[in-house]
């Protein structure tokens, strides 16, 4: 926490003509870190690498890498490395060519560049022989590593890396994932990466940037996202959730007192530091994730439970999905490991619990 | 193995899909060049053809130098058309896929009619314009510039610039279609790893344009070793080029078989070139 910033973005603003694609956001990039942008297409996310890049200029707002500002530094000449989204790897040049570029430009002698192309070929774990070959002639998989090859022969103090992946066919992308995270371990390079996928975004980042609409909604660890979103939105983007109105009544130091006509709750109230800090007296929502969600029998001792009725049943392999309704007309989504025997059955009246440790309290919003 | 490749023609249905093709070709193509070819060993006298066999044709082609004067003349016209007009174009081009991206459709568009509108048209334009009192020495006139600054009507250099001003569009828009092709993140990739705009230019834009320019050079050098137009008009008929040989061949002289030979020579001759060409062309490309 206490080491300079090597991304620091403040307050930046862009435009195009009218239309505002960044509103003032200000980001904070620890050495070293995998950092995540996510967000739906048009937020943003892209926009910002593209400051970073320096292939646009700021509209304002001041960007710093290391301290230094970057504003009027050109593409060629700022310590950051781009893996674009089509690769963009030259068709008319070689492999070999292709990830040696960097270095060439940079007057970098023959032997030294086909030297450091090899370090790079055996840290990619690309064969030797792809080294004459045009990119075309090489997999989707084996260009990706070609692409961050040449993104990283010339030691970039920051990666950034454009959805490379979205591309690829799943199977792919999983190995390719991997890859990332065991390069970013092994190089220890600061890894800005943007994605729409929030589920590679949890897997990969250190921590993860949600963006909306040219701002950003929250920044914190993948559980902190997860489990503690900041607005219904991210609760709604990262994956499926349910948020169930309540009416928060009274605050002390470490309880909040609320009401609800679904919950069943003896206690009535919940522990501080599981309601967002915006989150005054009135209506608030109450995110529990699918996954934390039980089967409970009506006398159950368990924190909070309501009725329902099973209305949809999802076998998804490894996990059974559920939708229930309650009787005020609340929908439902409960996630259970899959069993060889199904714990509810369509139509079923069933009571549905859930620890007060798992759940969290935001202010309600925009979805 | 690619599917198509291993099908084999001994497959009845090929021959019926492809059979429309192999008449359309055959008699509007390839027909008329037998006839060509066939018209040279024959005959013609009191300007009726005489069907007879003989090398006489042959032998005048190949014993006059007359003839191959004539010949190399085209081609190092043509030649001269193509390096102008990729010079000119190559900037044009690279201008409307960059810089000029809002207009793009406005400047399509005027290509276009720079298509449809009649070369002849154009061509005696060029004349009224060029001619000793014509409308750029009386513009030069005015400003203090001495009369018949612009003396080079009916020369070689008139036919050339008539050649490059009717068939510098096909090399505009070869080109630009080849730099518009190239994705822009490519050239962002090559600024991110540390190429100036030159650079990139150097490194990306111009190899990738390659495809273009070549495209050009072969329809350009096609086209301008067949015209007969320039060299008549603003050539003034002085220093004649092939096609109009050819012309005069077969309408003033009304010798078929020898125009016919001339035509296959001039045919072969162009053929031979653009293929040396693209060999040239493509070992540049395996090579960069």
């Amino acid at each position: 926490m206490t080491a300079a910033p090597i991304l620091s973005i403040t307050d930046v603003h862009k435009s195009y003509g009218t239309y505002p694609a960044l509103k003032g956001v200000s980001l904070d990039v620890r050495p070293g870190e995998f950092i995540a942008l996510v967000g739906p297409s048009g937020c943003g996310k892209t926009t910002l690498l593209k400051q970073v890049a320096g292939f646009e200029d700021t509209t304002s707002g001041t960007i710093r890498i290391e301290g230094q500002d970057m504003a009027g530094v050109p593409a060629a000449l700022r310590p950051t490395s781009m893996v674009f989204q089509k690769l963009a790897l030259f068709p008319h040049m070689t492999v070999a060519q292709n990830i040696g570029f960097p270095l060439k430009l940079r007057k970098v002698a023959p032997n030294v560049i086909a030297t450091r192309v090899d370090d790079m070929i055996r840290l990619m774990e690309l064969k030797p022989e792809y080294l004459k070959r045009y990119p075309k002639a090489l997999s989707g998989g084996e260009q990706q590593r070609v692409a961050l090859a040449r993104s990283m022969i010339s030691s970039p103090k920051l990666l950034l890396l454009d959805e490379p992946l979205s591309a690829l066919d799943v199977k792919l992308k999983k190995v390719l994932q991997a890859e990332l995270k065991r390069l970013h371990r092994s190089v220890g390079v600061t890894f800005v990466h943007v994605t729409h996928d929030l589920e590679e975004a949890m897997m990969l980042a250190d921590r993860i940037c949600v963006m909306r609409a040219g701002k950003i909604l929250q920044l914190g660890e993948p559980a902190d996202i997860y489990y503690r979103p900041a607005d219904p939105f991210v609760a709604g983007f990262i994956g499926e959730t349910n948020l169930m109105p309540i009416t928060i009544t009274g605050h002390n130091a470490d309880h909040v007192t609320y009401t609800s006509n679904e919950i069943v709750d003896m206690q009535g109230s919940l522990p501080a530091a599981l309601v967002a800090a915006d989150v005054g007296q009135g209506p608030a929502l109450m995110n529990v994730r699918p996954e934390l969600i039980r089967r409970c029998d009506r006398d159950a001792d368990v924190d909070c439970k309501l009725a329902a009725t099973v209305t949809e049943v999802f076998t998804k392999g490894g996990t059974v999905q559920y939708r229930a309704r309650s009787k005020h007309g609340l929908e439902l989504a409960i996630e259970i490991q899959g069993t060889s025997h199904l714990p509810m059955q369509l139509g079923e009246d069933v009571w549905l619990g859930w620890a007060k440790k798992d759940m969290w309290v935001l202010k309600p919003g925009e979805a | 193995m690619d599917m198509e490749v291993s099908r084999s023609w001994r497959e009845p249905e090929l021959w019926v899909k492809a059979l429309p093709s192999v008449i359309l070709q055959t008699t509007c193509f390839l027909a008329p060049l037998v006839m060509t070819f066939l018209l040279t060993f024959q005959k013609t006298q009191n300007f009726q053809l005489n069907w007879t066999w003989n090398l006489a044709t042959w032998t005048d082609v190949f014993s006059k130098p007359h003839y191959w004067t004539i010949l190399g003349h085209t081609l190092a016209m043509a030649v001269a058309c193509v390096v102008v007009c990729i010079v000119v174009a190559f900037p044009i081009a690279y201008g409307l896929a960059t810089r000029f991206k809002r207009l793009d459709n406005e400047i399509k568009v005027l290509i276009t009619f720079a298509f449809i509108t009649d070369a002849t048209l154009k061509t005696f334009g060029w004349v009224l314009f060029l001619d000793k009192k014509g409308a750029a020495n009386y513009l030069l006139a005015h400003l203090g510039l001495p009369p018949d600054t612009v003396a080079f009507l009916f020369t070689d250099w008139a036919t050339l610039l008539g050649m490059v001003y009717n068939l510098l569009p096909f090399a505009i828009f070869t080109i630009y279609l080849s730099i518009d092709n190239i994705d822009r993140s490519l050239i962002l990739a090559a600024y991110d790893a540390g190429a100036g705009k030159f650079r990139a230019f150097w490194e990306v834009t111009l190899p990738l344009s390659r495809p273009g320019i070549w495209a050009g050079s072969v329809l350009i050098f096609l086209l301008g070793v067949g015209v007969f137009l320039e060299p008549k008009v603003l050539g003034g008929g002085k220093s004649p080029m092939s096609a109009e040989l050819i012309r005069q061949t077969f309408e003033t002289r009304v010798n078929w078989p020898l125009g016919a030979a001339l035509t296959l020579v001039l045919m072969v001759v162009a053929i031979f070139v653009v293929l040396l060409f693209s060999r040239v062309a493509g070992m540049r490309r395996a090579g960069a």
